[in-house]
């Protein structure tokens, strides 16, 4: 199969490990994502797949051919990856075309050429071709870098943090731009990120990673955000709201409702995480209509489309605890007033808190095994 | 399907590395292993006899030089970089002119004007008519007195250099700190700047010492027995290699005692810096007897230590036209710039060798390897000296008996006595020259690049000769230059090492001017000294680059 695989790699630089047995399957002409917080060890995967690092264990195979493993060690420059820096590391000393195709040395000189215009071409950097990197402002910089690790036409392109440098009104632009070329050579792409909205934004595939490089979840963007299947991967996208609660008659109780509880016995301590935008508001006075909560609205904050409302639950048990609220910008209640929480389940993550039992019957995954691709003679 | 596993070229910086590291540390080591092996009764006869004056004597000589360069180097380094007076950008660089002088090209300088039959002598016994010696009192140049205000005067700018810059890099803000907090512009000085600069100053101190140390002109010429005069007398007078090798080795001690001082002042230099804000010196505005005192100040070690020296030999060159213009000269100049090239295109290429193998190669070896391969600039050329001489002696052996065995006839000695041996001699001298300036100039290159050009499917080499060449080309050839003029102004180890008959500039300088001919050698000094202010420009112009709020425009980052 076509493109990257990683299995069973660990490495630790002295006695800091950073990967822990850990396995990918990037296939060629997707956008694979990983996204972790640092420390988890996504750049060394990078540096690993790339042959920057020496692999200490396990096995890196591009295109069916092991380029790294516990023996061996193909060099970088014989590996056929793309690399695309943070910083982009244009050279300074070389024109944006001589930059461009500086990968691209054993073909003959107008071929090159004529290739590294194509390539300048699809990132619009064209007009460019004689400016130096120092001349060039920091989304420029990142195209003419993306121009330049896709040139060669790599098996495998690696992007670290590719948008990282850039301003955020630059980001967003950048970013559809980047994915349209990617999509159009259909390179398989691995981009790390400790950005989910990023990663949800380009990726077909998006892989969390947890400490040591262990895969917590991996998944198309909308399962995970709608299925995720542990907790960290649930707190990923900003701040939860959090319950405690049992497991009673195969559904867990909170005071904004009701959800069922499949696959977790009754009596097994959980805790429940909510969206902000899974708890939903009606100003009805408290009056309780079937399900919900009373809630007394302490501040709110508009911030465009969205309007965060902070609200504290009213009843008695759960006396004091404030929730975090994402609701549409039309809906703004005013301060103090007493009105209702409900609960769009749909946006609500149950987590067993049973030490012993299974987390909601999802445990940390490492993807299966690949089969065991032919070692290259 | 083919695959390239290269571990073989990743091995040639490992190995390459290791090997030059042993080539050149194989004349310290020797000297090492000779002074600490048990020899004949040498040792304890130089104990009983010439040990306690030579280590007198050094000591007393570095004291004299290491407080002179300190009052000289600090003072000047204050003034021109806090306060505003007449003159002072130009005495920015001019101060440093004197690094250009070889301590004992001056040294014949006064020697001559301030002998008894010299000008100044003659002109004071004419004015106050005195008729004889014991008529007057006048300082003895060729004295341990002399020869610290020789090395004085063309050592202080170790310090300066140094101490400019850290008084450049002090926060602006701890120094109005403390003005606010109610201290004077001196009492400032005395509690906040010197303290902060105190590591720089110990490294420019340190420097100069060791240049002291290594000095073999100026002690020779006035019989000032240092340890290095020693090494030379024993070696030269007695034919004793194991008691010059011993003197060598206790020689070392020295110096190991002031590259600790100066890696420990390196290591506390890290903390110093508590805010980032660095504005340009407001300068405090000399008024009255002060200006002309700090110009006067600094005007001094300018004149004594170059502008004087320059124009009594040009004077002379004039004077002596025929005798200086001998053709002799100009085949001296020629062996002195082809030695000194073909060194400094060696010592770089092995720089940038090892300096991109460490880049490469992160492992500790090659790391350690590569720090041995500084270690020749610290020690004084008498002791690498007799160290190349005695290894180089053990490799021809070496080869000598081996061809007799194999082949049945002898070779020889190879390379003792030969520029080859010179060259060597230079290399493992200078090399931290360059390689030093080399892999700080690397350091610069963020390691994305090297990432970036492996990915793009370039090897190392292929690397270094597209990306990292074309990036540091300034430096190294900065680097080469420098190495260059140092092998100019060599004289210690070219004396023991040269070929019988063979002059450079130096030793030619060295041989006329100790027969009291400085005329016929007045040429041939100018010309060290006109190489010698190759590198002073280059400092000149850093120094103009780094003065804060000049700004650093269009530089590619």
């Amino acid at each position: 199969m076509k493109g990257l695989h990683v299995v069973g790699v660990s490495h630790a630089y002295g006695d800091n490990r950073v990967l822990d047995n850990a396995s990918l399957m990037i296939p060629a002409g997707e956008v694979v994502c990983l996204l972790g917080p640092s420390g988890s060890g996504k750049t060394t995967l990078l540096r690993l797949a790339a042959g920057l690092e020496r692999l200490q264990k396990g096995r890196i195979v591009i295109d069916e051919k092991v380029v790294a493993d516990e023996d061996h060690h193909v060099p970088p420059e014989h590996r056929g990856i793309g690399l695309m820096f943070q910083d982009y590391a244009l050279f300074p000393h070389l024109n944006v075309l001589d930059n461009v195709s500086f990968g691209l040395f054993g073909q003959a000189q107008n071929q090159a050429r004529r290739r590294a215009m194509d390539m300048l071409d699809q990132v619009g950097m064209a007009h460019h071709a004689e400016n130096h990197p120092h001349m060039l402002s920091g989304g420029q910089q990142q195209r003419v870098a993306l121009a330049r690790a896709l040139a060669p036409e790599p098996k495998v392109l690696l992007l670290d943090e590719p948008f990282s440098g850039l301003d955020t009104n630059l980001r967003g632009e950048i970013r559809e731009e980047t994915l349209a070329v990617l999509k159009a050579s259909g390179v398989a792409t691995v981009m790390v990120t400790h950005d989910p909205e990023e990663a949800m934004f380009m990726a077909d595939r998006i892989k969390i990673l947890g400490h040591n490089g262990t895969i917590l979840q991996s998944g198309r963007p909308h399962e995970i955000y709608y299925h995720p299947r542990h907790e960290f991967v649930a707190k990923l996208f900003g701040m939860m709201n959090r319950f405690e609660s049992v497991v009673e008659n195969g559904h867990v109780e909170i005071p904004l409702g009701r959800i069922a509880a499949k696959s977790l016995d009754d009596g097994c301590p959980v805790e429940v995480l909510v969206r902000p935008e899974g708890v939903t508001l009606k100003s009805d006075g408290g009056e309780r209509s079937g399900a919900g909560a009373p809630v007394d609205v302490t501040s709110t904050h508009l911030l465009g489309h969205d309007n965060i409302v902070r609200v504290r639950l009213g009843g008695d048990e759960d006396n004091g605890k404030e929730l975090y609220v994402r609701v549409h910008h039309a809906f703004e209640p005013e301060l103090s007033k007493r009105i209702t929480a409900g609960l769009d389940p749909d946006y609500a993550f149950i987590f067993s808190l049973d030490e012993n039992g299974e987390e909601s019957g999802q445990k940390t995954l490492n993807e299966a095994q690949p089969t065991r691709p032919k070692a290259a003679e | 399907m083919t695959r390239k596993f290269s571990w073989s070229w990743f091995n040639v910086w490992s190995v390459g590395t290791v090997l030059i590291a042993a080539a050149v540390a194989a004349p310290i080591l020797s000297v090492l292993y000779i002074a600490l092996t048990p020899g004949d009764q040498i040792w304890s006869h130089l104990a009983s006899t010439v040990l306690p004056l030579y280590i007198s004597t050094t000591l007393q000589l570095m004291i004299g030089v290491g407080i002179g360069t300190l009052i000289i180097g600090v003072g000047t380094a204050w003034l021109v970089s806090t306060c505003r007076f007449p003159g002072r950008l130009i005495f920015e660089w001019a101060l440093l002119l004197p690094m250009a002088m070889p301590a004992y090209v001056i040294a014949y300088v006064y020697t001559d004007i301030l002998e008894y039959a010299g000008p100044v002598q003659g002109l004071l016994r004419d004015l106050f008519g005195w008729q004889t010696k014991r008529d007057y009192w006048f300082p003895e140049i060729r004295s341990l007195g002399g020869a610290i205000s020789m090395m004085t005067l063309v050592l202080y700018p170790y310090v300066y250099l140094l101490a400019r810059a850290a008084f450049l890099e002090q926060s602006v803000c701890v120094l109005e700190a403390s003005r606010v907090l109610g201290r004077g512009p001196w009492r400032s000085f005395f509690s906040v700047a010197l303290p902060l600069a105190r590591p720089a100053i110990v490294i420019g101190v340190s420097l100069a010492l060791m240049e002291t140390l290594n000095d073999f002109g100026t002690v020779d010429f006035f019989a000032v027995s240092t340890f290095t005069l020693g090494i030379y007398d024993v070696w030269l007078n007695m034919n004793n290699v194991a008691g010059a090798a011993q003197l060598a080795g206790l020689l070392m001690f020295f110096v190991v005692v002031l590259v600790l001082a100066e890696r420990f002042a390196r290591r506390k230099q890290r903390f110093h810096h508590t805010t980032s804000k660095i504005k340009a010196m407001p300068g405090y505005e000399l008024k009255g007897w002060a200006r002309h005192l700090s110009t006067i100040g600094c005007a001094l070690p300018v004149l004594f230590g170059f502008i004087l020296p320059a124009a009594v030999l040009g004077g002379y060159a004039v004077i002596h036209f025929e005798a200086a213009t001998d053709t002799q000269v100009f085949r001296f100049a020629a062996n002195s710039v082809l030695l000194s090239a073909l060194t400094a295109v060696i010592a770089l290429a092995i720089g940038i060798f090892i300096a991109y193998g460490v880049r490469l190669r992160n492992e500790r070896i090659v790391k350690v390897m590569a720090r041995f391969v500084s270690l020749g600039y610290a020690v004084p050329g008498s002791v690498l000296a007799v160290g190349v001489l005695v290894s180089l002696g053990a490799l021809d052996n070496g080869i000598d008996g081996f061809m007799r065995d194999t082949f049945g006839f002898s070779t020889g000695l190879l390379f003792s006595g030969t520029i080859a041996a010179v060259t060597f001699g230079y290399l493992v001298r200078f090399l931290a020259l360059s390689f030093g300036s080399v892999e700080a100039s690397l350091a610069k290159i963020t390691p994305s690049m090297d990432g970036a050009a492996r990915s793009l499917g370039h090897g190392p080499f292929r690397t270094l000769r597209r990306v990292h060449i074309p990036l540091i080309r300034g430096s190294a050839l900065t680097a080469a230059m420098l190495v260059f003029v140092e092998c100019m102004k060599e004289l210690p180890m070219t004396v023991i090492l040269r070929p019988f008959n063979f002059h450079t500039l130096a030793t030619y300088v060295h041989q006329y001017a100790s027969d009291e001919q400085l005329g016929e050698a007045s040429l041939a000094a100018l010309g060290i000294a006109g190489f010698g202010v190759l590198p002073v420009i280059v400092l000149s112009y850093a120094i103009t680059r780094s003065r804060p709020g000049y700004a650093e425009k269009g530089q590619p980052s």
